[in-house]
């Protein structure tokens, strides 16, 4: 059998000091396969980006993560990350971020220009090449980054609340390419969100987190037929039976966290 | 800009000046014990022309600059290495941290004496001088501009295949530039404070000396219109370092 492409098992990650150590994640199970959309949400602060940081490679865990069978100890290529931040270098213009993963693959140059020009006109930023990113708009520099992620051709994407700094209408015409993406290119995503129904939306499967330490505490397929336009998708009644599920869960989560439930 | 808008901002620039000259004007005519102490505007100008004929000041001011922004220059090249390497490297940190701490607030002008013993009178001690007090301003601002560099840029780098040693170089630098062009500007202010000082204390030429021999010798309308010419150049090239940095940093959105 071969292994899943993304297996976390018994997964747990402390902070600070061994005296006032603050425990984020506690034995968590999660098993995407190739092709998958999973996304986690949650209450905020409850570790679901910790455990995409750690799958990343830039924070450590004790357990399980492996991408393919083989244990994640650091930052890889076969990852791509993209934070809420944008997280885009701002000395370089448009063309210089997406190709800088590029570069440190010490691509030629003129293979590099065709690459970048293909995914400038991707995401719809031609005439934008020489701009830097304090000069664009949020929605711009999260297609920047999107863009400067896929341009190395990750197996795995690995989305940090990607769209949580925009506003609404910019996040839907986002949520729209990045699905659209997707099923073009069928590559294995990862995301975290506390946006329940951008997670029941874009995904095929939603996990549920607790309140930190977090866990995993329900997983939910989410079978709907993304080929139909937004309109169709959210107005169904299968949409609307998932995303209430996954809402009363979630809402669960927080209301227990803050100790509003347990005052009655 | 309208013209009565560029009218306004000339007078708001040029007003705080017309009133120091008339309170120095003033203070000189009806203060002053001897004139050839505080000399009056008409005096300094005179001197200013003079002086501006003669060789003399070209060449010491020449000479001034260029142990000037020498000194400047070694200290960025080695207070931008030092700060950022103390920002990347946890070891560079533990050993030069208490020393840069230590001697941070030590008024450097009190080496030139000790400086003028090893090193000798001239060019040497002066730029050295400039160098010492320029380099910690600069290692501690390239040191911070390394340190504040945003986690997700360099976790973004090394997703993107950084190889580790190549953080510093191509992240950490990049994202310090605006801090270190900030602690270069407070360098640049302090140089001309420690070259005068030490040349008139360590050097046969240069403008400080020039001043110091005008102040020995009471010729205070010429030592009077040096320090003008001084004031002049640091400006200028205080304005010219602003202008071309802001055009270089275009990327950096300043407060």
């Amino acid at each position: 059998m071969t292994p899943p492409k993304i297996l976390i098992s018994s997964l747990s990650k402390r902070y600070g000091a061994t005296s006032r150590e603050v425990l984020a994640l506690e034995a968590v199970d999660l098993s995407v396969s190739e092709g998958e959309f999973v996304t986690i949400v949650g209450p905020s602060g409850c570790g679901k980006s910790t455990l995409l940081y750690i799958l990343g490679g830039f924070l450590k865990g004790t357990g399980t993560v492996a991408i393919d069978g083989r244990a994640v100890d650091r930052p890889g290529l076969d990852r791509g990350i993209v934070f809420q931040e944008y997280a885009l270098f701002p000395w370089l213009t448009v063309k210089d971020n997406i190709g800088y993963g590029l570069q440190t693959q010490n691509i030629a140059r003129s293979e590099r220009e065709d690459i970048v020009h293909r995914y400038i006109e991707l995401i719809g930023l031609r005439g934008f090449e020489q701009r830097f990113p304090r000069e664009l708009s949020g929605g711009m520099k999260q297609r920047v980054a999107l863009a400067r992620t896929l341009a190395c051709e990750p197996e795995i994407l690995l989305l940090d609340e990607p769209f949580g700094a925009l506003d609404a209408q910019t996040r839907e015409i986002m949520q729209d390419e990045l699905l659209r993406l997707w099923r073009k290119t069928r590559k294995t995503v990862l995301m975290v969100t506390h946006d329940v129904t951008e997670a029941v939306y874009l995904s095929t499967r939603v996990c549920v987190m607790s309140q930190r330490p977090g866990r995993i505490v329900r997983e939910f397929s989410i079978d709907l037929d993304r080929s139909a336009s937004r309109e169709e998708i959210v107005l169904s009644a299968a949409f609307e039976r998932a995303r209430n599920e996954v809402w009363i869960l979630v809402r669960a989560q927080v209301v227990s966290g803050t100790g509003v439930a347990t005052a009655t | 800009m309208t013209v009565s808008n560029r009218l306004r901002t000339a007078l708001s620039f040029s007003g705080p000046f017309v009133i120091f000259a008339a309170l120095w004007q003033a203070a000189s005519a009806w203060l002053a014990p001897d004139p050839t102490m505080f000399p009056g505007l008409g005096a300094i100008a005179y001197a200013l022309v003079r002086l501006s004929a003669s060789p003399e000041l070209w060449s010491n001011l020449g000479i001034s600059l260029a142990r000037n922004y020498l000194g400047l220059a070694l200290a960025i090249v080695a207070g931008v290495s030092l700060g950022s390497c103390m920002a990347r490297y946890p070891i560079a940190n533990g050993f030069f941290s208490p020393l840069v701490g230590a001697t941070y607030s030590l008024p450097k002008t009190a080496l030139i004496p000790l400086l003028l013993l090893w090193l000798g009178v001239g060019s040497t001690t002066d730029t050295t001088a400039v160098f010492l007090s320029c380099l910690l301003p600069i290692v501690v601002h390239s040191y911070h501009g390394a340190k504040d560099t945003p986690r997700v840029l360099l976790w973004s780098a090394a997703a993107l295949g950084t190889p580790d040693r190549a953080l510093l170089p191509r992240v950490m630098l990049p994202s310090s530039l605006p801090q270190i062009v900030t602690g270069t500007r407070i360098a640049l202010g302090f140089s001309y404070v420690v070259t005068i000082a030490a040349e008139m204390i360590a050097s046969k030429s240069g403008i400080g000396k020039l001043i110091f021999v005008y102040g020995g010798s009471g010729a205070y309308d010429y030592l009077f219109a040096t320090i003008l010419v001084i004031i002049v150049v640091a400006y200028l090239v205080d304005q010219a370092y602003v202008r071309l940095t802001a055009t270089l940093l275009r990327w950096h959105h300043w407060e």
